[in-house]
């Protein structure tokens, strides 16, 4: 069986969100939606490229000898049109965004500079964390950016606490909580969507289905193949969106966030995509092979759909961009990884006393 | 000075707080609606209404987590936990995240967040619903432990913890909750990460804290006392950060330590404080220190048996006699 075609059923033929929504009014959308300016569309296109280039610069350097990049890594490349999309709908002023560990895509969406990025990943002193946190760990405050998470399924508890605090405090903001489709079979999964849906918290849980979990196939990790089902009985509309169409994301996502800002409550979203590369860095990717040591046909299927790919054929069809202009905007992304990485490179590592700071905000003996 | 039990010094300071401050919040299993498994938040709901006394389900981990979440977004929880063994279902929430999230991000996000509930042997609940947690906790960098042992310290550590800008591990004792002592009003703060003399002596130096404190090393006190030994008893109040210079102190004077605990010995908290005082204190020792400790066992069901497993009074005396040389 061809696993592309499950890939295409998963994304294609899905029943309709349980409750509809009217369509946001944020702007969101393709061409067609006049309140988005080519310009907009061009800067969304630029920034799944970067987070590409950054994500295949970070294997270089992880797998060259010398290695800079330590500990584990795992990439975003395929997934970016789900990132690029959160992003254009994320009011960083009221929205929090928190996720697993495969956040570089995100973290640089929303806002984090390539070169803070790589010089976390370096163990570097400028790095958004000083250093500390690592590749899972990206954070960046300024941005609402409440951090990549270590522990599968660990950030759901903290998802619904962010949108708590914003029903608490009544900002009308929404928290889009991260995970993959290995963190649906936490129990925190089970624990965080019913109190969403039991306090009606403006969380968006999203599923970034990219049907393996490390190295173990949806199919063989959870009973119920229909991923939105399992956010079947938590008060919450829950459905698929083809998660490597921008477009359907910012409209899907944005129903999600339409609902939250109202106070109608949490939605459940699955958005169906790929992962180019392995799980982390030490992932040969047997499970996608022929025996022969051939990638198998999932993979070539599954480039076909490049997030990148179909956004750029959109855009041209749309008369928004040009082949040239397309080879631009890619020098200058590369231009600009390059540039970040060498800063990143010649960055100093953190002095060493800097590792008993940042544990406690307090000093003790505290008396207030 | 009003009498108030230690239920009611708790409620006091979960009251004055959230008068104070608008993002303090009380959330757990039971505390609105059912008035608080041991009534500690009782009238409470009445009072500041259930967006700020909020009922959970059984879902630890959940509400646990989310606590720490809406402290990174800027709010005070009050997390009561109806006992902390049931803590061992959420140890992720609170040593990955509670702990970790203001060090990973490089000091951007503070997790100002109060935990608190019974802890340790409660009296005949079985090993599940008995564990001592403070040895657990104490040693997560990232975190506070704090464990008063009388009325008047459970609310002015509370307070002082409520404000506190990291998580605090608060640990009361379901056998506590009904002692009555004096308690200041109003402000009254006992700050975090200092021990307190509890009575000055010259013959040795007795450590301990909370439950164990309450139950039996006061009394044991008062016989070693009776016996013509002059006990200094510190009642540790923090766990951690250790005040280590307060008990140094005493050891210095007295050249002589005893740690009283309801843990298991191997890696238990009084092996942590041992840990942290053989160094600085050998030179001043007169005797090994001795570590009173449960026995190491999981904690039986039958009366006889679990008293037969905790330190007691005579446990106590002997072990102070031991490192006199009576």
């Amino acid at each position: 069986m061809a696993v592309a075609n499950e890939l295409e059923k998963r994304s294609a033929g899905r029943k309709p969100p349980v409750e509809e929504s009217p369509a946001p009014s944020s702007p969101a959308g393709n061409g067609q939606h006049p309140t988005v300016s080519p310009q907009t569309q061009i800067a969304r296109l630029r920034m799944m490229m970067l987070i590409r280039r950054f994500e295949e610069q970070t294997f270089r350097e992880y797998t060259k000898p010398g290695q800079k990049v330590g500990g584990f890594c795992h990439l975003y490349s395929g997934q970016e049109a789900i990132a690029v999309g959160t992003a254009a709908l994320f009011d960083k002023t009221r929205d929090y965004l928190i996720n697993g560990y495969r956040c570089h895509g995100h973290s640089l969406a929303l806002g984090m500079s390539p070169h803070s990025a790589f010089a976390e990943l370096f163990g570097k002193a400028t790095g958004c964390s000083k250093g500390k946190g690592g590749s899972m760990h990206l954070f960046d405050a300024q941005d609402h950016n409440m951090g990549g998470h270590g522990i599968v399924g660990g950030q759901l508890p903290l998802g619904i606490g962010l949108a708590f605090a914003q029903q608490y405090k009544k900002t009308g903001g929404v928290t889009f909580t991260f995970m993959g489709d290995g963190a649906i079979n936490q129990g925190t999964h089970n624990e965080s969507l019913n109190l969403a849906g039991l306090y009606k918290l403006p969380c968006i849980f999203v599923v970034e289905n990219n049907g393996v979990a490390m190295g173990t196939q949806v199919e063989r990790s959870s009973a119920e193949k229909d991923l939105a089902q399992r956010g079947c009985g938590y008060a919450m509309p829950h459905y698929h969106v083809d998660g490597n169409d921008i477009d359907r994301v910012i409209a899907e996502f944005g129903k999600a966030v339409e609902r939250g800002r109202s106070g109608k409550g949490p939605s459940y979203i699955v958005a169906d995509t790929y992962r180019f590369r392995g799980h982390s860095m030490s992932d040969p990717m047997k499970y996608r092979k022929l025996s022969d040591g051939s990638w198998g046909p999932e993979v070539e299927e599954a480039r076909k759909r490049d997030p990148i790919t179909l956004f750029q054929v959109r855009l041209q069809e749309e008369g928004l961009i040009t082949d040239s202009q397309i080879d631009e905007l890619d020098e200058q992304v590369g231009e600009e990884i390059s540039q970040a990485v060498q800063r990143a490179d010649n960055d100093p590592f953190p002095a060493l006393e800097s590792r008993f700071e940042d544990a406690l905000a307090e000093t003790y003996p505290l008396e207030k | 000075m009003p009498q108030m039990q230690l239920r009611e010094a708790l409620r006091s300071a979960m009251t004055e707080e959230m008068e104070r401050d608008e993002n303090v919040f009380l959330m757990g299993e039971e505390v609105a609606e059912y008035s608080g498994a041991y009534k500690v938040s009782e009238g409470m709901l009445e009072k500041f209404g259930p967006s700020r006394i909020i009922d959970t389900p059984i879902s630890e981990a959940g509400f646990s987590g989310l606590g720490v979440g809406a402290a990174m977004a800027g709010l005070r929880p009050i997390i009561e936990f109806m006992s902390w063994s049931f803590t061992l279902v959420c140890l992720d929430q609170i040593v990955n995240n509670a702990a970790n999230v203001r060090y990973m991000s490089g000091g951007q996000f503070k997790v100002p967040i109060v935990f608190r509930g019974g802890n340790g042997i409660a009296h005949q609940l079985g090993a599940t619903h008995s564990h001592r947690m403070e040895s657990v906790y104490a040693r997560i960098p990232g975190l506070v432990v704090v464990a008063p042992s009388t009325p008047a310290a459970a609310k002015g550590l509370l307070k002082t913890s409520i404000r506190c800008d990291d998580p605090v591990i608060f640990l009361e004792s379901e056998k506590m909750l009904n002692d009555v002592g004096e308690v200041p009003e109003g402000d009254y703060l006992v700050p975090i990460g200092k021990a307190h003399v509890e009575r000055e002596g010259s013959a040795v130096t007795l450590l301990s804290y909370g439950r164990p404190l309450q139950r039996v090393v006061r009394s044991a006190a008062s016989a070693l006392v009776d016996d013509g030994i002059d006990v200094e008893l510190i009642d540790l109040q923090t766990l951690r950060p250790l005040d280590v210079e307060t008990i140094l102190t005493s050891i210095k004077k007295t050249n002589r330590c005893v740690i009283v605990d309801e843990d298991w010995g191997y890696c238990g908290m009084g092996s942590g404080i041992l840990y942290k005082l053989q160094k600085p204190a050998f030179d001043y020792l007169d005797a090994p220190i001795e570590y009173v400790h449960c026995d190491e066992i999981p904690v039986p069901f039958s009366h006889p048996l679990e008293e037969a497993m905790l330190p007691s009074v005579d446990r106590i005396v002997a072990a102070v006699k031991e490192v006199c040389y009576r």
